[in-house]
């Protein structure tokens, strides 16, 4: 079978981006494909979770929550859906009300939500730039790792 | 499509009352799950890991929680 896998110093960065980019993708990537999709399956739940709870109007709000939006960008690609769906919303309300289409209790727990599916992701991050680093692999003792192409 | 779902994510949930305590408890899962997914060797570990992490958060927060709830009452 022929070694599909890029080198080292693209291998890293790759993984990095992919799993900013899309929760698990880095993962997968890797080949580890049930631990990508664990990612992929929690993170994406959680965060849209936290935004139907919400409502995007309010629980993507960079103007109001920049920190909170910080964390939320670290979900990636769902972040920005999230941020472009806020800023439909936005133009589609009169100019002089705000984007609180639910009541602050509810944006207090979406915020919640997505900041913590964000945190999770900066966390899976890390971890899928550990797996991606051969010289970190010393830390994984008795892991076995997944053959070339992925399992 | 995608207006429906603007339409889905646009106007939040109502949350009130007491029972919106319980909207930790699938948070604190997603916690639990994420973090022994990164942490276990072995993929047959995990659902086993997460619940035991799971139960050790809520009744932490819980705890916490109630110990406030004490002290609050005491001073107040």
């Amino acid at each position: 079978m022929p070694d599909r896998q890029p080198n080292t110093a693209l291998r890293v960065p790759l993984a990095g981006f992919l799993a900013w980019l899309v929760p698990g993708m880095g993962h997968l990537f890797l080949g580890h494909r049930a631990r990508g999709l664990v990612f992929l399956v929690t993170i994406t739940a959680t965060f849209w979770t936290g935004v139907a709870i919400g409502g995007v109007g309010g629980t993507v709000h960079p103007g109001e929550r920049r920190l909170w939006f910080m964390a939320q960008l670290l979900t990636g690609g769902q972040s920005l859906a999230a941020l472009g769906m806020h800023n439909s919303v936005v133009r589609s309300l009169p100019q002089d009300r705000p984007p609180y289409l639910g009541s602050w209790l509810s944006i207090d727990v979406g915020v919640h939500y997505t900041g913590v599916a964000g945190l999770l992701n900066l966390l899976v991050i890390l971890d899928a730039l550990s797996r991606a680093d051969p010289a970190s692999r010393h830390h994984r003792v008795g892991e076995r790792e997944p053959p070339l192409g992925g399992t | 499509m995608s207006s429906f779902l603007v339409a889905i994510f646009a106007t939040g949930l109502d949350v009130s009352g007491r029972g919106r305590l319980l909207l930790m408890l699938p948070l604190c899962l997603s916690i639990a799950v994420v973090y022994k997914t990164t942490r276990c060797e072995s993929l047959r570990e995990i659902p086993g890991a997460s619940l035991v992490l799971w139960v050790t958060i809520v009744l932490g927060m819980a705890a916490v929680g109630v110990g406030l709830w004490v002290l609050f009452r005491i001073m107040v």
